[in-house]
């Protein structure tokens, strides 16, 4: 097996492995230390000796043994500083009741955790990737731009704040589980994001998230299969990152989707999205992820942008809004509006947008508008627009290419 | 010891740089993404050497708010303050490394970025060391 065979193989296990570990003695805190310390033992041992023959195994006998180790420090240390009153083992100490559920309960109670309602969603998403993707801190915060030693201080904070609230290692009840699972499905979204949208930084890094925030929501879609937001938000990640070999010219420039090279987009993630999305629609309620799942597939299932189905996606995004008052979903609904009805009545939407203080100002509502315009014909007005735009972002890929699409139309001069 | 690594650069070179028509020749697509890349190997060497702490690009001084204290519990802004020429903070890098000369070094490379007009490369970089002192209460 070579290293990276190897990284993958760890990725994999690492939750189950603490799962285990946290379920059989406790404190989560230590325990996910111990477990981070057997993962880069076996990062470095099983490339060069060979992978054990019950990997899983492996990791729990050295995590265990290891975790043992700090606990016993840390009881030395308390005793000498004469706190051992306060101080007795966790109850979790005796063996698990033979009805125990299986590693995967104990990967989706992990996730659960790591999203606890009390961490900033800083925290959860760099707790969410060590404890759960089997990260190194170094490798976060080299993803995130941050000092590894600010990366350090976050995760083990937010380590003690879950210690600290004494919850205890088991699912949740079943009325909190619904709004958990949507803290954990936003930080998801969030890590997803993280990676998809940021055009600054190291640029492999930052895909790297991408990917890792896919292969997380592929292993609770998983767990859960039959919630229709976990399969959205799946398939929404899917639908979004086929576009991704399209979305930038060689040299970094921004390209838009009705530019791109479709040719190049993942035919594979496609076909898996759509299938996603589309087995998870006729069933129940259907959530925002869905309806932007919906939206990814429309514009992924079009052979050209003429042939996009306009029609299709200005409903979707009517059921979008009536979801959440969200400024940029109908700004993007405007967009599909003019698409459909033409660009008159979608700049009409746009102006009734730019009284909205929060978005009023943002340079997303004057590329909308600029877009709009040109297509008017109004080519003194767009460029005007255009040029309004680039001067409220602050992305200078965005601002490059908004001169540049300034620069085609006619100068009026 | 901490060392900031200050870069300069006025609006004017920000506009060039985001292909603002002007008089001024403004930067190709290419230019933008070989400066991007230099700057990226740098930072990366800086990160392999375990010298990095921190770097972060500001937006353009245009974005810039400057606060001339409170009047009547509000806050008295200049929007943009900065002639266009006029060169401010652009960026900074924070290294950590053991001597003034090896933070000298590590900047001066900088200077050498390729930039495809005159007026728009760094002519200068400034080092400056980093007061420390209570880092070790905040580790």
């Amino acid at each position: 097996m070579t290293s990276q065979d190897v990284e993958g193989l760890l990725h994999r296990l690492a939750p189950r492995a603490l799962g285990t570990v946290v379920r059989r003695f406790g404190n989560f805190d230590t325990a996910e230390d111990a477990v981070q310390e057997a993962l880069i033992a076996a990062a470095e041992q099983w490339p060069r000796d060979g992978v054990p023959d019950n990997p899983l195994a492996w990791l729990i006998t050295v995590g265990s043994r290891r975790l043992t180790d700090l606990l016993r420090r840390e009881q030395a240390r308390r005793r000498r500083e004469d706190t051992v009153a306060s101080w007795r083992l966790s109850d979790d100490w005796c063996s698990p009741p033979a009805d125990r559920p299986a590693d995967a309960d104990d990967t989706l109670i992990l996730l659960l955790l790591c999203c606890h309602p009390a961490l900033s969603p800083a925290s959860q998403i760099a707790l969410t990737l060590r404890a759960v993707g089997g990260l190194t801190t170094a490798e976060i915060a080299r993803a995130f731009l941050v000092p590894e030693a600010t990366m350090t201080r976050r995760i083990s904070r937010a380590k003690q704040t879950i210690g600290n609230s004494g919850v205890p290692f088991r699912m949740p009840p079943r009325s909190e589980q619904a709004q958990r699972l949507a803290v954990v499905l936003r930080v998801l979204y969030l890590i997803f994001n993280e990676g998809y949208a940021s055009t600054s930084g190291p640029h492999l890094y930052r895909a790297d998230l991408s990917a890792e925030a896919i292969r997380l929501t592929r292993l609770l879609h998983q767990m859960l299969p039959d919630d229709g937001e976990t399969t959205g938000l799946l398939a929404l990640m899917l639908l979004t990152d086929a576009r991704r070999p399209a979305r930038t010219g060689p040299d970094g420039t921004l390209i838009p989707m009705d530019e791109q090279d479709r040719t190049r987009w993942n035919a594979g993630y496609i076909t898996e999205g759509v299938s996603l999305i589309s087995a998870a629609l006729p069933c129940g309620t259907t959530g925002p992820y869905q309806l932007q799942a919906a939206i990814a597939a429309v514009h992924d299932e079009a052979p050209s942008a003429d042939a996009t189905d306009w029609p299709q996606i200005m409903a979707l995004y009517e059921v979008l809004m009536q979801t959440s008052d969200n400024p940029v979903v109908a700004l993007n609904h405007a967009v599909a509006v003019a698409m459909v009805r033409g660009p008159h009545t979608g700049l009409g939407l746009v102006e009734q947008l730019a009284t909205d203080g929060r978005i009023g100002q943002d340079h997303r509502l004057f590329a909308v508008r600029a877009h709009l315009l040109e297509m008017t014909g109004d080519h003194a007005a767009a460029r005007q627009a255009y040029h309004a735009a680039a001067q409220r972002t602050t992305s200078q890929p965005q601002q490059r290419y908004l001169y540049t699409q300034a620069a085609r139309l006619p100068d009026p001069r | 010891m901490k060392y900031m690594i200050m870069l300069y650069a006025s609006q004017r070179d920000y506009d060039q740089m985001a292909g603002k028509p002007s008089d001024q020749p403004e930067w190709k697509p290419e230019a933008v993404a070989e400066m991007h890349e230099f700057m990226g190997r740098w930072n990366q060497e800086l990160i392999d050497s375990g010298e990095f702490v921190d770097a972060q690009g500001l937006a353009a001084p245009v974005h810039t708010r400057r606060i001339h204290g409170l009047d009547g519990g509000v806050p008295v802004v200049t929007d943009g303050p900065y002639p266009e020429t006029q060169e401010v903070l652009a960026g900074y890098t924070i290294v950590e490394c053991p001597s003034f000369d090896r933070a000298t070094e590590i900047a001066a490379r900088i200077t050498t970025a390729p930039s495809p007009g005159e007026s728009s490369s760094p002519r200068y970089v400034e080092v400056r060391p980093i007061d420390g002192g209570s880092d070790d209460f905040t580790g």
